[in-house]
């Protein structure tokens, strides 16, 4: 070989072994791998079965600041994202697709063609159409479809872009919502929260980057994986804030050791550490000086942020919030002033909107209506609160649950239900989006008459995923980790931007 | 005679010339793997290898790339670069022609290997990970440094860098060095004392002999383990409820301390089920696939979720055992190493014939009879013995020990008349319900035997041949059972032949729309032995009564009988819903084959994995072991020795690690962790200098020992055994130390964090219940893994959450207190001795005068405030304790931050 192939083996090499070992050693890159890391990953790790030799960017973040922000692939419309959760999956027929014909055969017997070769979770055999139990009109100037039980969302319409026809393979809960934040309905991948704060960082180094809230008594049925980092190192997990309890978990120093006091003590480690330093020459023990600084930092900067006790009345109004109770509403709150302070990615999974119609809190009348009383006015201040505050443009929100509902009544055991319910359905459901570049008032696809099928502009879980990484200036193709000799995608090998709804 | 003449001149000139141009082009022979392979994996094979095969041209394998292409011509001819099609496609002007298409052209040097390689023959190397181990000659370097071999190869490289080894660490720094990385945990206070009063030239082997002896090894590398194994005490989806498979856990523990050889271990993990008569222990070994995840949420399908848990097996099987990250070949063949799309699934045919089906009981299990119903057992195996023929014995035995072989009610069945699966995991029957069973080999079965719930007093299931109509094979009246699920029997006729089996269930006294039989599992077999001898009828009660009984289980591997054989299908792209071509168990033909005609088993495949002439078992181990001692593998990634991986910093050093491993050591694990340790490479001090730092920062030579921040396990171990917490009791169901309010959530579970009363909540790490949507939040902090799925290596985070847990978490802040209150009781000296005692006790040295004096100013800064105010000091302390004075809660605050120093949460 020639000096100069050498060289550029040399180079080659060193930039490969710098992406693998940024996964299991700490060291600065700063001198070794920063200046030369862009230039040659790229065909390196070639996508897995995706377009011809795909060029792939690997972030190389600093591991002694690992949540330092980092500018995106490109100039990206959104700075931060809300993603709120409807755990359970709510019914789209009773709040956006609105479905006139299905009115009309309400009673009948579901054709069996439609029925056959699908998996229901519940439904068996022969099932009946059941018309839509809510009351729909058109809003805003764009003329929006919305139902009677959001009657404070109604009056958004035109902020929001409405996807009537996404769709999913997932008729469990757990796999289901998997799939939608992870990419994968198994265990064991990154959620979107931790690929966005790996690829970003965040703006403020004394919050969490990725913060989950959970209201409605329960987790989301897939549980803590649904704002894991898989694979990704686990600084980039979601942190979970709590109302009750410590706000973040051992945020709050021990009983009896004021904030002098525990001033005192990290002066006193980090001093020490600082000798250590001196004698062992381990990048590690200044990077761990600084996580004490900022642990320090934190425990003020996390207690203020999660109290909501110094907003103003006319917001608490606006929201419906309550202070010192665990609701989704305060949740809303606290997700707009987290984003406010700089969080780049806050989650909320608001649980309990499975409505199959067993008992009265999953009836679509009683238990839904219930359910969308305690979101509406809080998802709707929270589009309002954003805009007047400006923020509404840097910050994409997402609205929706794992997938949707059967235009037909479910029917368990071959007994009818005493309520009304749906059964899970994949084919077809509705999720909304607003801010961060998404074009208000406008809605993509379309589902048959009765809501069964997509007929026009099936959307996939991926969609989404590509459409949230785009506002966020990547490329969700090009946006890979490395993982167990494979280079790997939240959207896997599929994804499409829904430049429909972009402004 | 002239032309002939000139013939032999133009002879002897082709000859003479053919020599130079072979003797100046042998001169640089081309070396596939170090020249040839990089260019095709960075240039050629995203369109030409496992996942694309542009214009049918494949350079993965030789046979492939030899063949012509679509186009009809040869891309590669060996020894004729002028006629190689790809030569002439890398050099082509126009640049729709020219390959790499739409991309950068090939470097002249480039093309100039690929010629060459061309030339000299176009071989194909193997890559060195899939090559045997060979035992390397050791290298010729001598100095008084050196140690063992260990330090021959490390020392060789050094001189190649210019570097020079660090001398040997201090005793203290060696002994808490040795003790982390042996037991995990610092060593008790008998084995210090020992260790630090001899001063013979044994004393530090010696001290390692005596850490390999301690029964705290074994939970050490359990530890380990537990992550390949994604070991978990839940299942992982949505409520994620219990599973009992702790028995797994303490089988590792004993067999690590029993340093059971490494093939065993395996053997026994992967097929101890196959064992001849296996034992209890060797059944629960298998748990080590019975690890997967599984889906109880309501409305599964429960196929999908079996599958995928066969397919996490493989995963495991490859990424843990094997370093090869097999995954990839799940869709597609290797993208860069060769192995084909359908070996994938060849492979996947061995765990595809296990008997788990995703059930919500987590079936097979291993029922555990203790006490008097162990005795009971001895008795009716002893009845067997007597009475039963042939593998009668066996038969009857397993079936009290498993409930195997038995067919869930959601297998075989379809054409639910007015019955339904409940939640797809029970069959559900109704008055006038009917159902089939397909296809049941009934021949030679004289027993049929179900465990339902009964809710009808009056229930009859009948049972037709063939059809509904068809002649009545059984007519059974089936016990109420409303409360426990009953295990009920009858007799049946053989009839010869396979047949669809249809059940209908009538109850005259049940109302409409109610359920009547609720049905778990049924068994088709023979009549228990012995009838009309003496005693038949007690042994034969007791036999049921013990097969009825409620006992502790633990999920174990059970193969498919021959009439339960699942066939095993390519999945095209991966989609389990796409099934193409039917293939056999069987490993990629990248290795030595297994040599066994006829159908081949979980058992043959680890004998074959297990065989000395695996390239990647014994490697794999020796690197992990490395990995686990110094912090990094000789391959770094511990997960893929494949041509993705980064190479290995010591190969020869690998492979000789990995030969004496699997010959002269015997697959002896303690063996191999000894020789490591007691090289002088393990024994240096782990300062870095300025120059070090330039010249290796990433410490790839061992020019210093490495300095690593302890697992999450060692942080909690270390610091209860620091604070004289820690309790050394062993084993059992897994513990719940303090935990904060509120972290499970899980919906539609009854299940709650249930702090352990007494010592139990200050065992060591390894104990910790592990619920997998919700993992103990101290250890996940630290960068524990959630245990879904094989997870080869941590990675190491440093973040200010971590800070957080050691200085603020009710666990961590319980020792610190009952830290100081040891010091207090155990040093009688004064503040100072104290805290000089502390320090020594977390560091393993005494502490500077630096060191000390910044403690006691916090000291005095804390005392101060405490005396100021008695609440703060009641509120550090407890009311009520006999410790509540401020000066021991000065001293806690001392202790706190003792246990968050650099040097305490670090192995220096």
């Amino acid at each position: 070989m020639t000096q100069q192939e050498l060289n550029s083996k040399k180079i080659f090499e060193e930039a490969r072994e710098a992406v693998l070992r940024q996964h299991t050693r700490r060291h600065f890159l700063k001198e070794s791998a920063m200046g030369l890391g862009a230039l040659a990953l790229g065909s390196i790790l070639g996508s897995c079965g995706r377009g011809s030799a795909k060029q792939v960017s690997t972030i190389l973040y600093d591991p002694a600041n690992p949540l330092a922000p980092r500018p995106p692939m490109f100039p990206g419309k959104a700075k931060s994202v809300i993603y709120l959760h409807m755990a359970g999956a709510p019914s789209q027929l009773e709040l956006f697709d609105y479905k006139p014909e299905l009115a009309k055969l309400d009673g009948q017997e579901c054709p069996p063609s439609l029925m056959e070769g699908k998996k229901f979770a519940f439904i068996r055999g022969k099932a009946s159409l059941l018309a839509p139990q809510a009351k729909f009109a058109q809003h805003g100037q764009s003329g929006l479809w919305i139902s009677n039980y959001l009657p404070h969302f109604s009056t958004i319409a035109d902020e929001v872009a409405i996807i009537k026809s996404m769709t999913t393979d997932q008729f469990n809960h757990a796999p289901a919502q998997l799939f939608m934040h992870t990419g994968s309905p198994r265990l064991g991948r990154p959620a979107i929260g931790a690929w966005v704060t790996y690829g970003l960082g965040t703006e403020n180094q004394n919050l969490p980057g990725y913060v989950v809230l959970t209201s409605g008594g329960n987790d989301p049925d897939a549980g803590k994986s649904a704002w894991g980092s898989g694979f990704l190192p686990s600084v980039y997990q979601g942190v979970q804030c709590r109302s009750e309890g410590d706000p973040v978990l051992f945020i709050n120093d021990p009983h009896g050791m004021d904030r002098d006091l525990r001033r005192a003590s990290i002066d006193a480690i980090n001093k020490i550490n600082q000798h250590q330093h001196e004698e062992y020459k381990d990048p590690e023990t200044l990077s761990r000086i600084s996580q004490y600084e900022m642990a320090y930092k934190m425990q003020i900067a996390a207690p203020q942020v999660m109290n909501i006790n110094d907003e103003p009345q006319y917001i608490h109004d606006m929201y419906g919030t309550k202070p010192g109770e665990v609701s989704f509403a305060n949740n809303v709150l606290l997700a707009r002033r987290l984003v406010e302070k700089g969080v780049r990615f806050v989650q909320l999974f608001d649980w309990g909107w499975d409505s199959h119609g067993t008992d009265p809190q999953t009836a679509l009348d009683i238990g839904m209506i219930n359910k969308c009383r305690k979101v509406d006015k809080a998802m709707t201040a929270l589009i309002l609160d954003l805009k007047q505050r400006g923020m509404l443009d840097e910050t994409l929100v997402i609205w929706g649950g794992e997938f949707g509902r059967t235009p037909m009544q479910e029917n368990r055991e071959l007994v009818t239900a005493p309520f009304k319910g749906r059964d899970h359905h994949t084919d077809a459901f509705c999720i909304w989006m607003a801010g961060g570049g998404i074009r208000g008032g406008s809605t993509y696809g379309e589902t048959d008459e009765i809501g069964y099928n997509v007929i026009s502009g099936r959307t996939e879980p991926f969609d989404i995923q590509a459409t949230i990484l785009n506002q966020l200036g990547f490329d969700h193709e090009k946006f890979t980790y490395e993982f167990q000799g494979r280079p790997f995608r939240l959207t896997d090998v599929k994804g499409r931007v829904i430049e429909e709804i972009l402004a | 005679m002239l032309p002939v003449r000139k013939i032999l001149v133009i002879l002897v000139l082709i000859l003479v010339g053919g020599l130079i141009y072979y003797f100046s082009s042998s001169r640089e022979k081309i070396d596939y793997n170090t020249q040839v392979k990089p260019i095709f994996n960075k240039k050629c094979i995203a369109c030409h290898g496992g996942v694309k095969a542009k214009s049918n041209f494949s350079l993965l394998f030789r046979e492939d790339a030899l063949k012509p292409a679509k186009s009809g011509k040869y891309p590669i001819v060996p020894g004729k670069p002028g006629e190689s099609e790809m030569i002439r496609r890398i050099t082509e002007k126009d640049e729709e022609e020219r390959m790499p298409y739409k991309h950068d052209p090939l470097s002249k040097e480039e093309i100039s290997i690929l010629k060459k390689w061309i030339k000299q023959g176009a071989a194909w190397g193997e890559h060195w990970a899939y090559i045997p181990v060979q035992k390397p000659d050791l290298p010729d370097v001598a100095d008084k440094w050196i140690r063992n071999e260990i330090d021959q190869f490390v020392y060789q490289k050094l001189e190649e860098e210019e570097l020079k080894p660090s001398t040997e660490a201090d005793k203290q720094t060696l002994l808490r060095r040795l003790s982390l990385d042996i037991i995990g945990m610092p060593a008790e206070e008998k084995l210090v004392k020992k260790f630090l009063d001899d001063n013979s030239d044994k004393a530090y082997e010696n001290l390692v002999d005596d850490l390999l002896a301690s029964q705290r090894y074994g939970e050490k590398w359990t530890s380990m383990w537990l992550d390949i194994a994604r070991y978990a005490d839940t299942k992982g989806f949505e409520k994620d409820g219990g599973r009992t498979i702790w028995e797994y856990r303490d089988w590792l523990i004993r067999a690590l301390n029993d340093d059971k050889p490494y093939d065993q271990f395996l053997i026994e993990q992967l097929a101890g089920d196959l064992l001849a008569d296996p034992t209890d222990a060797q059944y629960i070994a298998t748990g080590f696939h019975r690890n997967t995840v599984t889906n109880d949420e309501g409305g599964t399908d429960n196929e999908e979720y079996r599958t995928a848990a066969v397919i996490d097996r493989v995963n495991t099987t490859w990424t843990g055992l094997m370093s090869t990250t097999f995954g990839c070949v799940q869709c597609h063949s290797h993208p860069y190493d060769p192995i084909r799309h359908d070996e994938y699934y060849k492979f996947m045919a061995f765990f595809n014939n296990s008997r788990d089906v995703d059930s919500e009981e987590d079936y097979p299990l291993l029922r555990h009879y203790e006490k008097n119903d162990s005795v009971e057992v001895a008795r009716i195996k002893d009845w067997l013995n007597q009475n039963a023929t042939g593998d009668g014995p066996k038969k009857f035995y397993t079936l009290l020990k498993t409930w195997e072989p038995t067919t869930t009610s959601f297998e075989r069945t379809d054409k639910y008349d007015n019955c339904e699966l409940r939640d797809t995991k029970w069959l559900m029957l109704k008055k006038g319900s009917t159902f089939r069973m397909k296809q049941m080999d009934i021949s030679d079965k004289t027993y049929l035997m179900f465990r339902y719930l009964g809710y009808s007093s009056d229930g009859v299931l009948t049972i037709h041949l063939d059809s509904l109509n068809g002649p009545v094979w059984r007519t059974i009246n089936v016990p109420e059972a409303k409360q426990e699920h009953k295990i009920y029997g009858v007799n049946v006729e053989p009839v010869p032949g396979v047949h669809d089996l249809y059940f209908s269930f009538f109850s005259k006294n049940l109302k409409e729309d109610f359920t009547g039989l609720l049905l778990d599992w049924f068994y088709f077999g023979q009549q228990f032995p012995g009838k009309g001898k003496p005693g038949y009828d007690t042994i034969y009660n007791n036999f049921m009564l013990l097969l009825n009984k409620p006992v502790k289980t633990t999920p174990v591997m059970f193969e498919n009988s021959s009439d339960l054989y699942r066939e095993t299908n390519v999945f095209e792209r991966g989609n389990w819903l796409v099934k193409g071509d039917k293939v056999e168990a069987d490993v990629p033909k990248l290795f030595h084959p297994i040599q066994k005609s006829g159908t081949k088993n979980r058992m043959d495949l680890a004998l074959w994995l297990t065989d000395k002439r695996h390239p990647l078992t014994g490697r794999t181990m020796v690197n992990r072991l490395w990995e686990q001692i110094f912090g990094n593998g000789i391959v770094e990634t511990v997960e893929d020795f494949g041509t993705q991986g980064i190479p290995p910093t010591h190969k020869e050093l690998l492979d000789w690690m990995a030969w004496q491993f699997m010959n002269d050591y015997k697959w002896s694990l303690k063996k191999m962790v000894k020789t490591i340790v007691m090289s002088a490479t393990y024994r240096q001090r782990s300062n870095a200098s300025d120059e070090l730092l330039e010249k290796d920062p990433y410490n790839k030579f061992y020019a210093r020992a490495p300095r690593v921040r302890l697992s999450a396990e060692q942080v909690r171990d270390q610091a209860l055994f620091i604070s004289g917490l820690l309790s050394d009791k062993m084993y059992g169901p897994g513990i719940m130390p303090y935990q904060p309010e509120g972290i499970w959530n899980s919906p539609y579970s009854g299940e709650y964090w249930k702090q352990s009363p007494g010592e139990d909540q200050y065992r060591r790490a390894v104990y910790i219940y592990w619920k997998r949507t919700a993992g103990y939040p101290s250890i996940m902090t630290f960068d524990g893994i959630q245990r879904d799925v094989c997870v080869a290596r941590r990675i190491r985070t440093n973040t200010p959450l971590q800070a957080l847990v050691t200085l603020n978490d009710s666990a961590y802040i319980d020792m610190a207190r009952n830290f100081a209150y040891r010091l207090q009781k155990e040093v009688n000296a004064d503040v100072s001795g104290q805290i000089k005692k502390g320090y020594e006790l977390a560091t393993g040295h005494a502490p500077g005068e630096n060191e000390l004096s910044i403690l006691l100013t916090l000291y005095k800064n804390a005392l101060d405030k405490f005396n100021a105010d008695e609440d703060k000091t009641c509120e550090m302390i407890g009311l009520n304790n006999e410790h509540n004075n401020p000066g021991t809660a000065a001293l806690v605050v001392v202790c706190n931050a003792i246990l968050n120093l650099d040097e305490v949460v670090t192995k220096v």
